[in-house]
């Protein structure tokens, strides 16, 4: 396949398929993982019997790297970052690394300043601070 | 990255799980067949989360088992080269280290590690910075960049490097 040797997340060449698709931060990943752990918990005696390992790990590693616990808190995160413009995927970078300064963040998303776009640095530092609020009132 | 995806797949269901139950059957059979599972093209399924549909059932011939096509929606991990995320360090060892990100491994070689920091041995293997500020062993958490990926059939392999602005350790187990 020709676009597996061009695929680069920096400039968002990810493949239309994942472009389209809904991107998850860890938080969420976590609530919905949470979720079915519950579910096959109420069904069975022994969860650890029915689950596989890729199930596993992806729960552990959400679990120590989701930057918001609470279901109101990421749904907020979700929603001042969608007031950007961003792709699902830079949205998601930003949602997961939680950088403090602008300079960070273009460093984890450079093609957020990519031609075309109309994030100047002042628009950026707001979204940062937004952000920021929401970890400190959660 | 996470991703919430909408996968085909055509299940062949035998006709003794025909009757009442044949949706629950044919949704628990699909569970056990793709949960875990690794393609090189969308990544680790890491869980089902809702069907979309189940299409007409088609009977093969001369067997008698039916092939349904079905349309879920999953949640897949797959990652990406450029891509800058967290990880937690597995092992240590002279040629670099290993990390985990999920379900996927990624290699960081000493190439790919800031040249101010050294290998050193024993009990716990870690690279520390001269001053010894800065210490990555097992169980630290580092943010990395992949910048390559290697599919095989059944998993999905990376090369990661912390050799750039913003990149290294977040958390050292010792330190806290």
């Amino acid at each position: 396949m020709s676009g597996e040797e061009e695929e680069n997340a920096a400039e968002l060449k990810i493949g239309d398929e994942f472009l389209k698709a809904k991107c998850l931060m860890n938080c969420e990943v976590a609530l919905i993982l949470d979720h079915k752990y519950e579910q096959l918990q109420q069904m069975s005696e022994d969860p650890m019997n029915q689950i596989s390992q890729v199930f596993e790990k992806s729960l552990q590693y959400v679990k120590r790297f989701s930057r918001y616990k609470n279901p109101d808190a990421v749904r907020q995160v979700r929603e001042i970052l969608s007031r950007h413009q961003l792709a699902e995927f830079e949205l998601c970078v930003l949602g997961n690394l939680c950088p403090e300064t602008v300079e960070e963040a273009i460093a984890m998303v450079p093609s957020i300043k990519t031609k075309g776009r109309t994030h100047d640095d002042e628009a950026i530092e707001k979204m940062l601070n937004d952000l920021s609020l929401i970890k400190k009132f959660e | 990255m996470f991703f919430h995806i909408v996968l085909e797949r055509n299940m062949q269901l035998h006709p003794r799980h025909f009757g009442r139950h044949l949706r629950d059957n044919l949704i628990a059979k699909l569970m056990k067949d793709v949960e875990g599972t690794c393609s090189g093209r969308h990544g680790f399924v890491v869980a089902i989360t809702g069907i979309e549909n189940i299409g007409k059932g088609m009977i093969r011939d001369g067997t008698g088992f039916v092939t349904f096509p079905v349309k879920y929606q999953c949640v897949v991990f797959r990652p990406f080269k450029g891509e800058i995320l967290e990880a937690v360090v597995t092992m240590v060892n002279k040629m670099g280290f290993f990390a985990e990100a999920g379900p996927v491994q990624i290699f960081v070689s000493n190439h790919l590690i800031p040249d101010d920091m050294e290998f050193q041995s024993g009990d716990a293997p870690n690279y520390t910075t001269s001053d010894g500020s800065v210490k990555i062993q097992k169980d630290s958490e580092v943010r990395l960049k992949i910048i390559g990926t290697r599919v095989d059939a059944t998993e999905i392999f990376c090369i990661g490097t912390i050799k750039d602005d913003f990149l290294g350790v977040i958390n050292d187990p010792a330190s806290t």
